[in-house]
């Protein structure tokens, strides 16, 4: 029982773990980006209903915020901070530098590059090459022993907390993806120019959301380039509470508004019915005459036939096109039908539609035949809609990872040690290094520090 | 424009210096590890030019940009970046046996944007969604990213290649003497995948913040981000793996190998996948 305890805890702060979780993670990532995520009609009609079902119940259409996916990010987390818990006190310890070698074990071989002999006192020789050392190094201390003088530096020794910032990083990003995700919300809206909402659609979740304040879609605008690729999509937008305007101003791709810390960005475009249309009304054999006609407003059908409204306008009623629909009120009664734009083209691919369907006949209303001639549109602006109090701390994550990389990375903890003692005439300096990695580099820095010891004591002479 | 004439050129020179590091291999000769840095240095200098050219081109015809924006830019920015980063590691290192394995890279990258039929390599105004600062930043740590990488992989597939050398030291007899130690290229892998690491991560980072002023969220699962995402997670496994659990050798080199093959896909075959990202195709 107690053995089992301690596996627990150790399969934790295990590094095992970790490689295990990155690997899954990975492969399910790889499975999100193959299984389409909104379970697209294509791909759900090729799988059998059972393996739908299978599907649906593993959450394999909405991987990354699948249950099973948010507890291995929350694994990963929990791994993440016992092991470097775990690990912390040691690392501090080597900052502390509290092991302290034996110091003529470091130089019992070394090498004969390592070695510069000067016809200098030895004395002279210390103060100089501690002052050297001062400029590049912390840490110094000074020891003068029997066997000769020895000097220990160091830099670098942060190096060993650059892991710990990349994943205390790490966990602030994760932090501020779960403050987003708790406070913030994502929603959509289309706002038609000229109109004004104050409600957005959430996305991923039914229902809408009330802002505190409305925002009107002033004008909506592309711009082209010669060859005519679109340049700029622009929406003039007012935002406005009781009357009283918020803010005012243009967004485009890129440049959202800001307004009491919701962001609305420039997402979509397209054109609605601006409710005003062209028809023709044509009585028996006579002329036919051409109407302007506004959504809902009535207007007189010839002598006392009977009135006419325009109660419904779709762009592409059906998807057979631009439609409107008539309500009469005449002395025969009532009567509402569509009249498409294409109606002959509609006829000549459905023939006999409309006697099925009277309520596509235009001439419903005998002797009377309408037609539409066109539908006037306006745009619309489709607006994302966000807030997330999340961001600030994912910046503030992404900015530890980055420094902690930079630490971990381009510093290592460096030991120089330099022996000075007497051999025969001259005095000898031998020098000595420890590295907790990069040991090449450290080759380099000695053979640097070398080429400034000799220098330095030439030019001193 | 003159700009593409100039890089298609510059196609040719980095196969010269391909074939100049191969010389070099087989037959020893210093004098052609020489020829072959001059030529790529040419290469990388005619490139840079040919780069500000078709930036400066792009404000005269009134659509300024960095020449970072289409499929075809990013291929010949690649090609750059790797170039760059092989001659940097070139002089640090003091050997040219990588040049074999990574200038083929470049010269690769160069050929497919130059001769593929359905790269546009015209100068193309911005569309709306990439009108933004944050544009240059972003592609540039990507594929300074994606260069480094390509390195991590040469050293990678040279310890391979060096673990065929039967014989240890100078005195092998074999063209694979020139490969730097076992030792080194392990260490080599390492340094070239941490710098990869970092800019990679830079990469996202910026690329979010992007999205945050775009689209709207700074993280959509967007097949792109999604693949990036992966291939941070194959490196920083095997970075752990390296630095906790200390392996070594043919693994790593294999790691690096596998991890390139994820930066291929995030930057060739996502494309094939639906998303956000998709105006890449041309």
């Amino acid at each position: 029982m107690r053995k089992r305890k301690i596996s627990f805890r150790s399969l934790l702060s295990s590094v095992k773990l970790t490689i295990v979780l990155l690997i899954i993670i990975s492969i399910a990532s790889i499975l999100g980006t193959i299984i389409p995520q909104q379970e697209a009609d294509i791909f759900t009609s090729r799988l059998s209903p059972g393996m739908v079902s299978v599907f649906r119940e593993l959450q394999l259409f909405n991987i990354y915020h699948s249950t099973w996916f948010v507890s291995l990010m929350l694994l990963l987390s929990i791994n993440l901070i016992v092991c470097s818990a775990n690990r912390l006190p040691a690392s501090w310890k080597l900052y502390r530098t509290i092991s302290v070698p034996d110091e003529t074990e470091l130089f019992r071989d070394t090498p004969s590059d390592r070695i510069i002999l000067v016809e200098k006192p030895l004395n002279a020789e210390a103060a100089r090459l501690e002052g050297l050392l001062k400029k590049k190094y912390k840490g110094i201390s000074r020891k003068d022993t029997e066997e000769g003088t020895f000097i220990k530096c160091e830099k670098g020794n942060f190096s060993y907390f650059g892991v710990y910032i990349v994943h205390f990083g790490i966990l602030i990003v994760l932090t501020g993806m779960i403050i987003g995700f708790l406070f913030g919300f994502d929603a959509y809206v289309e706002v038609a120019e000229g109109d004004s909402v104050d409600k957005v659609q959430l996305k991923g979740k039914t229902g809408l959301k009330k802002l505190d304040f409305a925002v009107r879609c002033d004008r909506f605008s592309i711009d082209y380039y010669e060859d005519g690729t679109p340049k700029v999509y622009r929406s003039d937008l007012t935002f406005s509470r009781n009357g009283t305007i918020l803010q005012q101003g243009p967004i485009f791709v890129n440049h959202p508004a800001t307004v009491e810390g919701i962001r609305f960005y420039q997402a979509n475009f397209g054109t609605v019915p601006s409710g005003d249309a062209v028809i023709g009304i044509r009585k028996g054999r006579e002329k036919a005459r051409v109407v302007r006609v506004r959504l809902g407003t009535e207007f007189d059908l010839q002598g006392n036939d009977g009135k006419a409204k325009v109660i419904r306008m779709e762009e592409n009623f059906m998807r057979i096109g631009p439609a409107v629909k008539i309500d009469i009120q005449s002395a025969k009664g009532k009567f509402q039908f569509w009249v498409f734009q294409n109606i002959e083209q509609i006829i000549e691919e459905n023939p006999g539609l409309i006697d099925r369907v009277p309520i596509f006949n235009p001439g419903l209303f005998a002797p009377y035949v309408f037609s539409l001639a066109m539908i006037q549109t306006k745009h619309y602006t489709g607006l994302q809609v966000t807030r997330d109090p999340g961001v600030p701390v994912v910046i503030a994550g992404s900015f530890l990872l980055i420094l902690g990389f930079m630490t971990v990375f381009f510093y290592a903890h460096r030991q120089v040690w330099i022996r000075i003692d007497r051999q025969g005439p001259n005095t000898r300096i031998s020098i000595a290094g420890k590295t907790n990695k990069d040991p090449v580099g450290l080759e380099r820095e000695i053979k640097g520090l070398m080429d400034e010891i000799q220098k330095s004591g030439v030019s001193n002479s | 424009m003159i700009n593409t004439i100039i890089l298609s050129w510059v196609t040719f020179i980095y196969l010269a210096a391909f074939v100049f590091y191969v010389i070099r291999m087989i037959r020893g000769e210093d004098i052609w590890g020489r020829l072959a840095s001059a030529t790529a240095f040419v290469g990388l200098t005619a490139q840079t030019a040919a780069l500000i050219l078709r930036w400066m081109e792009s404000y005269k015809m009134g659509i300024g940009h960095a020449p970072l924006s289409n499929f075809y830019e990013s291929l010949i920015f690649f090609a750059w970046t790797i170039v760059l980063l092989y001659l940097i590691f070139e002089w640090r290192i003091k050997n040219k046996s990588l040049g074999t394995f990574v200038v083929p890279v470049a010269f690769l990258a160069m050929a497919f944007a130059s001769l593929s039929p359905n790269i546009d390599s015209r100068i193309r105004p911005l569309i709306p969604a990439l009108q933004s600062n944050w544009l240059t930043s972003h592609v540039m740590t990507c594929f300074l990213g994606y260069a480094a990488f390509t390195i991590a992989c040469g050293f990678g597939i040279m310890y391979f290649v060096k673990s065929l050398d039967r014989h240890t030291g100078s005195r092998s007899g074999s063209m694979l003497r020139f490969l730097p130690a076992r030792s080194i290229l392990d260490e080599l892998i390492y340094q070239s995948t941490a710098l990869g690491f970092i800019f990679l991560t830079l990469g996202i980072i910026t690329g979010s913040v992007w999205a945050h002023y775009a689209w709207g969220s700074y993280w959509s699962w967007d097949p792109k981000e999604t693949w990036s995402l992966i291939t941070w997670l194959v490196y920083a496994t095997m970075l752990h793996v390296r630095l906790v659990r200390e392996w070594r050798g043919k693994r790593i080199a294999l790691m690096a190998i596998i991890g390139f093959a994820c930066v291929l896909f995030t930057y060739l075959g996502v494309n094939y996948l639906p998303g956000l990202h998709s105006y890449l195709k041309s």
